[in-house]
């Protein structure tokens, strides 16, 4: 089954030629149920690419096949030319080029908060632990945490733990970031400073993948959006098309399932910008 | 009933000896059986279904059979397999370790088990091993997990270590029937032993229970 979506053509943000990134026909089963029915669509260098789409449209698959988390039984995955599964590829030094981010954040509890940071560089960079609690607590200063770094996970609100799994990717300086629903677990209040923290990172140029509900966020930050149902995508283009007028009428449902009617929304205060230098995100607590 | 300590006081280096048997013949085999344990758990949870298989069949035996059953066909048929004999406290060690490395075999794995599978996907997301990633990540947060059924095992252990007595290791039960035979003061001398045992297994138990309060929100994932 091969239900390719034709991509338009879009506007090159690196200077790279290739996509970073690139998902060709792949397809991934669970038992009689395809999770991934032929995929298809590319990551550009320092693109923001939003995915978007119900409830078990496959998006989370996807992301997970992207850092072969999962293995997939059709199609490729290519990372910077190299085919993610094939059986010679090192899986371990691919996926740490890509960060990952989860919904439920998924620190590691019995960690502190500057632990949690660094054990990816200690353990799988073998860096000294001297120099990976530098470069974690510069991580955390920059999500505007550096004064919960002896803390442990779980005395952090889910924003604050969030910013702290961002971190905790970024500290081994990947060349990917896969956000996996980043704000879905949050509290309202704490999804802007989230929010904010992607928005600089994106600034500064950092190739993101965002599985995300925050038609908001993908409007303004994404450079391409992807639309998925049912394992497929069903429409792919720039913000403006997708979101203003969309081609399709699945995404058209989609968007006003989410409450989104094509209008332009008017500048929402979710993104705050940041101080220069920073990520952190003021807060009125 | 008259009763006359004098015994005790007379015999005290005596019932010490016994008491440092118990506590390294017990400290031994919980460290035996520990090591059998987070094996034997890591093994059944991540080593695939062959291995699962043969460490199940361990367990299952050894759950089946009296420990003292055990204890004594270690001490006296093991040696007939090995062609060598085994003195009575390298016996004991062997017989309640491996005893032991069943129940911690199991323990583990149900706390392994209940770490929920994110918390691999992120470690392996970072690019760790599997085996880095149940090291460093997934069995600390079992551990934690599963210290009051642990420190249960761990209490058993020391108790169970009374069963060497049999085999004549000159643990404190050990002593103290020899003791009570050469002085006919059994009811001090066993009261004693009952006593003993009671001070190092009950503050054992609530040490742990300390432990545990201070590192649950740890293990919580
Ligand atoms: N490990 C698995 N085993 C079996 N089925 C799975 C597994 N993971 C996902 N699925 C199924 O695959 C489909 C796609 O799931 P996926 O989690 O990728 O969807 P999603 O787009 O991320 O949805 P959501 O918005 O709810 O996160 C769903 O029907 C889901 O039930
Ligand atoms: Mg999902």
């Amino acid at each position: 089954m091969s239900i390719r979506t034709e991509t338009p053509t879009r506007p090159r943000i690196g200077s790279d030629a290739a996509p970073i990134l690139s998902f060709d026909n792949v397809c991934k089963r669970y038992g009689s149920l395809d999770a991934l029915a032929g995929v298809t669509f590319q990551v550009n260098r320092g693109e923001v690419v939003c995915l978007i789409g119900p409830s078990g449209s496959g998006k989370s698959t996807l992301l997970r096949c992207a850092n072969a988390l999962e293995s997939i039984d059709s199609g490729r995955v290519l990372m910077d030319g190299r085919d993610v599964h094939d059986r010679r590829t090192d899986a371990r030094n691919l996926r740490r080029r890509m960060g990952m981010v989860f919904q439920n954040f998924e620190l590691f509890p019995h960690l502190t908060v500057l632990r949690n940071v660094a054990v990816g560089p200690t353990t799988v960079l073998r860096m000294p632990a001297a120099g990976a609690a530098a470069r974690a607590m510069e991580l955390l200063r920059k999500v505007g945490l550096g004064d919960k770094a002896a803390q442990y996970p779980a005395a952090l609100s889910g924003g604050q733990q969030q910013r702290v799994a961002i971190a905790r990717a970024l500290a081994m300086q990947p060349d990917v970031m896969l956000f996996d629903e980043p704000t879905s677990a949050l509290d309202p209040e704490t999804i802007g400073e989230v929010l904010s923290v992607m928005k600089r990172l994106a600034d500064e140029g950092m190739t993101m993948v965002v599985v995300t509900h925050e038609m908001d966020f993908a409007k303004r930050v994404g450079n391409w959006i992807v639309v998925f149902d049912h394992g497929k995508v069903v429409e792919q283009g720039p913000p403006r098309q997708v979101f203003e007028e969309p081609t399709i009428q699945r995404t058209r449902d989609f968007l006003s399932h989410l409450g989104w009617h094509g209008e332009s929304l008017a500048a929402s205060d979710l993104l705050v910008p940041a101080p220069s230098g920073s990520y952190e995100h003021r807060t009125s607590d | 009933m008259d009763i006359d300590v004098s015994p005790l006081i007379l015999n005290w280096q005596f019932i010490l000896t016994g008491l440092g048997f118990t506590i390294s013949l017990s400290l031994l085999s919980i460290i035996l059986g520990a090591a059998i344990g987070i094996f034997g758990g890591v093994a059944r949870t991540y080593g695939g279904p062959l291995l699962d298989t043969i460490v199940g069949v361990y367990v299952d035996l050894v759950r089946s059979i009296p420990v003292l059953a055990i204890l004594v066909w270690t001490y006296f048929a093991f040696p007939l397999v090995i062609g060598e004999s085994l003195t009575p406290f390298t016996g004991g060690v062997l017989a309640l370790g491996v005893h032991l490395g069943a129940y911690i075999t199991e323990t583990i794995r149900a706390g392994l088990t209940s770490v929920r599978p994110g918390q691999m996907r992120a470690a392996l997301a970072l690019g760790m091993s599997r085996t880095q990633a149940i090291r460093t990540i997934i069995l600390p947060q079992a551990v934690i997990r599963m210290l009051p059924p642990l420190g249960s095992l761990i209490v058993i252990a020391v108790k169970d270590s009374a069963i060497a007595s049999v085999i004549a290791v000159p643990e404190l039960l050990r002593q103290s029937q020899v003791l009570a035979g050469k002085t006919f003061r059994p009811f001090e001398i066993y009261t004693s032993a009952m006593l003993i045992y009671f001070l190092i297994c009950y503050p054992t138990a609530r040490m742990i229970d300390r432990i545990y309060r201070n590192l649950a929100p740890l293990g919580a994932s």
